[in-house]
C-alpha cells in the first residue's frame, strides 16, 4: 500500500517535472549576446595586436637609439683619437726641432768660447 | 633615361668630391702628395675639421689633465690636417720636394718663425704663423727628417695659454713650447733666414 | 565514431535550450537569473565547442555547466544576503499561475523548499530521467550521497505534500 502510494507519488513528480519552455526570444537574445562577446574578443585581439605592434616599435626605436649612441660613440673616440694622434706628431716634430736648436746653441757657445781664449792668448 | 640618370650620379659625385678636396686646406701639390706616399712605408693622415674637432671635444673627460688642456685648446679651432711619411731608408724625398712644400705657405700672411738646419743629418724643421691682426690663426709646422718627413698645419685661433698648458702632458709636451718660439721669434735678427743652409732661428 | 559528429551551435541551441532552462529554473526559482544563466551556458558551449565529441557529450556537459552555475548563482544569492525562501515563493507564485496542472505546480513549489543538494537530485531524476549514477557523474557527487539525496528528498517531499496538498492528505 505504502509502496503503490510511493510510486503514484513519483508518477506525479515526474509529471510535474516536466521541462517547461524556453521564454520566447531565447535564442535569438543568446546569439546577439554571441555577437557582441565575438565583437568583443575581436575588438580585444585587434588592441592587443596594435599593442605589440606599438611594443614591437618601441623597442626598435629603443634599439635603433641605442646603436646610434654606441656608433656616436665610436666614432667620438676614433675622432680624439685622431686629435691627441696630430697633436703628438706635432709635438714630436717640435721636439725634434727643439734638440736641434739646443745643439745649435752649444755649438756657438763653444765656439765663442774658443774664439774668445784665443784673443786672450 | 637610364644613361642620362648614371650621368647625372656620377657628375654630381665629381662635384661632391671636388667640392670635398677643395674644403680641405692642406692643399698639398697633387704629384709631390703621390710620390711621398708611394715611397714611405708608412703614411698616417690626419683630417679634423671644425665640427669634427667640436665632435672630438665632447668626448674629451674633462677629469682627465690631458683631455681637459686638449679640449681647451681644440674647442676653438677650425681645423687640424697632419701628414707624417715614414721611410725605410733615408733619401726618400729632396730638398726640391721640400722647398716647394714651403711654398705653399708663402704668402704674406704666413710669417716664419723657426727655420732649422742640422748640419750634418740634413734634417731641418720649419714652423710659421699665420698672423691675422696680431693675432696667431694658424700654425704650420714641416719637419724633416732623413727617414721622416711630418706635415702639420693647424688653423683657427690658436691661443697661445691653451699651447702652454700642454707643457709637461705626456707626448704633448713640445706643444708648450711653443709660445716661448713665437715670442722669440718676434725679435728682429736673432738668427739665420729660412732656408739659408745654417741652423737657427727667426 | 565521435569524429564524424560536426557540433552545429544553433542546433544545439534549438534542441537543448528547455532543458537548460528547466534544470536552471527549478534550480533557482527565478525565471530572470535562469535564462541569464541559460545564455551563459550556451556561450560557455560556444567557447568549448571543439571539445565536445558527440550529441550525447554535449547533453552531459549542458546538465553539469547548468547545474554548477545554478548552484553558483545561489551561493552569490546566499552571499548578497537576499532572502532565497521569499524569492522562491515569489517567483513560484507567479509561476503557479501560469501552470495547467495545479497539482503539479503546487509540487513544483514544495519541490523548490528543499535543501539544494536533494532538490538537485530530485530534478535530475524526474526532469532529466537520469540514474543515480547518471546524476553523480552530472553533479560531481559521490554514488551513495546521490541515493540518499534522492531518498531523503523524495521522503521530505512527500510528507511536504502530505501536510500540505489535500489530495495526498487525502491519499496517506
Amino acid at each position: 500500500m505504502e509502496l503503490e502510494g510511493m510510486e503514484e507519488f513519483e508518477r506525479e513528480l515526474k509529471q510535474a517535472l516536466e521541462r517547461m519552455p524556453a521564454p520566447p526570444g531565447l535564442k535569438h537574445r543568446l546569439m546577439v549576446k554571441k555577437q557582441e562577446q565575438f565583437a568583443m574578443r575581436r575588438r580585444r585581439v585587434v588592441w592587443w595586436q596594435r599593442l605589440a605592434v606599438a611594443a614591437a616599435l618601441i623597442c626598435m626605436l629603443a634599439g635603433a637609439w641605442t646603436w646610434r649612441n654606441a656608433e656616436q660613440r665610436r666614432e667620438g673616440e676614433e675622432a680624439r683619437r685622431q686629435v691627441i694622434l696630430a697633436l703628438r706628431i706635432t709635438s714630436r716634430a717640435l721636439n725634434q726641432m727643439q734638440s736641434q736648436l739646443a745643439a745649435h746653441n752649444q755649438d756657438v757657445q763653444s765656439q765663442t768660447r774658443t774664439g774668445s781664449l784665443n784673443e786672450q792668448e | 633615361m637610364k644613361r642620362r640618370v648614371a650621368i647625372s650620379m656620377l657628375g654630381a659625385t665629381l662635384l661632391c668630391a671636388t667640392a670635398l678636396a677643395q674644403s680641405s686646406p692642406l692643399q698639398l701639390p697633387t704629384p709631390l702628395e703621390k710620390d711621398l706616399a708611394a715611397r714611405a712605408s708608412n703614411v698616417t693622415e690626419v683630417t679634423l675639421g671644425k665640427d669634427m674637432l667640436a665632435f672630438a671635444a665632447k668626448f674629451m673627460n674633462g677629469n682627465d689633465k690631458n683631455d681637459a688642456a686638449t679640449r681647451q685648446l681644440i674647442e676653438g679651432l677650425d681645423g687640424i690636417y697632419v701628414r707624417d711619411y715614414e721611410f725605410d731608408k733615408p733619401g726618400q724625398y729632396s730638398l726640391d720636394q721640400l722647398e716647394s712644400l714651403r711654398k705653399v705657405f708663402a704668402t704674406p700672411e704666413w710669417t716664419p718663425i723657426v727655420h732649422v738646419r742640422e748640419r750634418n743629418s740634413g734634417e731641418t724643421t720649419d714652423v710659421m704663423m699665420k698672423m691675422v691682426n696680431g693675432e696667431s690663426r694658424g700654425m704650420f709646422v714641416l719637419d724633416a727628417e732623413p727617414k721622416e718627413l711630418a706635415i702639420v698645419l693647424i688653423l683657427g685661433p690658436i691661443r697661445m695659454d691653451d699651447l702652454g698648458a700642454l707643457k709637461g702632458l705626456d707626448g704633448l709636451g713640445a706643444l708648450g713650447a711653443v709660445p716661448q718660439m713665437q715670442q722669440r721669434g718676434a725679435k728682429p735678427n736673432t738668427g739665420a733666414k729660412p732656408g739659408d743652409g745654417k741652423g737657427g732661428t727667426q | 565514431m565521435a569524429s564524424d559528429w560536426q557540433p552545429d551551435f544553433e542546433a544545439l541551441v534549438d534542441e537543448h535550450q528547455s532543458m537548460v532552462f528547466s534544470l536552471a529554473m527549478r534550480m533557482t526559482g527565478d525565471r530572470g537569473l535562469a535564462e541569464e544563466i541559460a545564455q551563459d551556458v550556451f556561450l560557455e558551449l560556444d567557447k568549448h565547442l571543439r571539445r565536445i565529441e558527440s550529441a550525447e557529450h554535449a547533453r552531459f556537459w549542458l546538465r553539469r555547466v547548468t547545474m554548477s552555475r545554478s548552484a553558483d548563482a545561489l551561493r552569490r544569492r546566499k552571499v548578497r544576503g537576499i532572502p532565497l525562501w521569499v524569492r522562491i515563493e515569489e517567483n513560484q507564485a507567479v509561476q503557479v499561475e501560469e501552470q495547467s496542472s495545479p497539482l503539479g505546480a503546487r509540487l513544483e513549489r514544495l519541490l523548490s523548499t528543499l535543501p539544494e543538494a536533494q532538490r538537485a537530485a530530485l530534478v535530475l531524476r524526474y526532469q532529466e530521467d537520469l540514474t543515480p549514477e547518471e546524476i553523480a557523474a552530472a553533479l560531481g557527487t559521490p554514488l551513495a550521497t546521490v541515493k540518499s539525496h534522492l531518498q531523503r528528498g523524495l521522503m521530505l517531499l512527500r510528507a511536504k505534500a502530505a501536510s500540505h496538498l489535500k489530495e495526498y492528505v487525502r491519499g496517506t
